[in-house]
């Protein structure tokens, strides 16, 4: 009997760290999304297919400031190997390589506070753009893969 | 009677050996066949962007583009390869080749001491290169820091490192013909069309690949699975990226930003850092091209049910 209620148990918490894994899997994949969506605004601007906005410039800003606040939390060792819906999937390096990873999340918190209150029209918002979206690339050549 | 087969079987197996290697000789350019030139430095920085050199020969992890001392691992199915040292040092680089050396091993894939290059050094596509586009690269590397240090040996086992083969492999694959001009589109998307399929080399990722490693040429730009490894390579025929416009594909080589705001991943950063650097001309004169491509469907990607199974 004792022995039911310790596997029981055992099956539960693992369960338990799935479902969890899941969530922070969604939260992790919500954020990124998100960032895609305020810099795929952003390039809009930049090919000129919409309007400079500035409030939508700051809300995007804000919002990459906060994915780089939270980056160092949103691919914790228990996601590593975890199934995932959607295109794409953490590279083991993440976890094989953490400082590394950590010190391109420096790099992108640091290229975008230095962008905020730079940004004031086309012309320095294409500059900033580049310079992020370096950033971005410059993580994900290494530390995502596509899966389809 | 005995004796006889044993007679025919050893002249049948002399002739098929001498059929592989007059077939497998490795081809080159005589110095002869280059007529005086005088380079075009502007032009040769131009190509080294269009080809992408850096993305394979650079030093790997540092920022300076122009040391192309070598040594990055590419991974395939037959091996690891190793990009080589291609910076001026004479000892180590190609400083002491000469222009038909260069010429031959980018576009005939030979080395100066006649043996054949792996196909990883995507001469399958610079062989449609024009030669002058080549001997202007030649003297713009020559202009680059030189760089000490031998790369180490390529990693591939029996039987594909027997470089002869190669030469079977070239037969089947390397068609040795010079890209023509469609006389029917303008100059401009002729300009993309041979970037793209020339130094460009964008079909050797964008491809499918058959077991030999040969690029599936019915599914020539339909994406397939990542040939270095893990993951998948997109597919850039309207089947893959309909919804991208021509401006959208040229503003993905300048920054590496996707229309829906995401950013290019894997290999393709490398490949980004190159294009960013072309002129904005050219990069829309690719993106033309690449619009204009027919739609083909790749090969099927694993669906999700599989992925669960597949423990990678």
């Amino acid at each position: 009997m004792k022995r039911i209620v310790v596997v029981a148990a055992m099956l539960a918490l693992s369960a338990g760290a799935v479902v969890a894994d899941q969530e922070q899997v969604k939260k992790t994949q919500g954020m990124m999304k998100g960032n895609g969506k305020n810099a795929g605004a952003l390039v809009a601007m930049v090919k000129g297919e919409k309007p400079y906005d500035q409030a939508t410039v700051d809300a995007a800003l804000a919002q990459f400031e906060d994915t780089a606040k939270q980056l160092p939390t949103l691919f914790p060792e228990s996601m590593k190997g975890v199934k995932l819906d959607g295109d794409y999937a953490p590279s083991p390096k993440i976890w094989e390589d953490k400082a590394g990873f950590e010190q391109h999340i420096a790099s992108f918190a640091k290229t975008v506070s230095e962008a905020k209150g730079k940004v004031k029209d086309v012309d320095t918002l294409k500059a900033e753009l580049g310079v992020i979206g370096k950033q971005c690339g410059g993580c994900h050549e290494t530390y995502r893969l596509k899966k389809g | 009677m005995l004796r006889r087969i044993l007679l025919l079987a050893g002249l049948a197996s002399l002739i098929g050996f001498g059929v592989f290697w007059w077939l497998t000789i490795p081809a080159t350019v005589a110095a002869s066949a280059l007529p005086a030139y005088q380079p075009n430095l502007a032009n040769g920085l131009t190509t080294f962007n269009a080809g992408g050199c850096s993305s394979c020969h650079a030093v790997p992890k540092q920022d300076d583009r122009t040391k192309l001392g070598g040594g990055l691992a590419i991974p395939s199915p037959f091996g690891t390869f190793y990009a080589p040292n291609i910076s001026p040092d004479p000892n180590d680089g190609i400083g002491s080749w000469s222009e038909a050396d260069f010429v031959t091993a980018v576009m005939k894939g030979t080395s100066p001491s006649g043996t054949h290059y792996f196909p990883a050094f995507p001469y399958t596509s610079y062989q449609h290169a024009r030669v002058n586009d080549v001997r202007d690269l030649f003297a713009y590397l020559k202009t680059l820091p030189p760089v000490a240090g031998k790369v180490r040996d390529h990693d591939v086992p029996f039987p594909f490192n027997i470089r002869r083969d190669v030469g079977v492999w070239k037969f089947l694959f390397m068609d040795g013909k010079p890209f023509i001009a469609d006389a029917s589109r303008s100059a401009h998307w002729y300009r993309g069309a041979y970037l793209v399929n020339s130094f460009g080399h964008c079909a050797e990722c964008h491809s499918p690949r058959n077991f030999l490693g040969g690029i599936v040429s019915s599914q020539r730009f339909a994406g397939g699975p990542n040939p270095e490894g893990e993951g998948w390579v997109p597919n850039i025929t309207p089947r893959g990226i309909a919804d991208w416009s021509a401006k959208d594909i040229a503003y993905f080589l300048e920054s590496g930003q996707t229309p829906d705001g995401d950013s290019a991943g894997g290999s393709m950063v490398r490949v980004i850092r190159n294009t960013s650097q072309l002129s904005p001309s050219d990069r829309d004169a690719i993106a033309d091209y690449i619009k204009s491509l027919p739609p083909v469907d790749g090969p099927p990607k694993p669906t999700r049910k599989a992925d669960k199974t597949d423990p990678s």
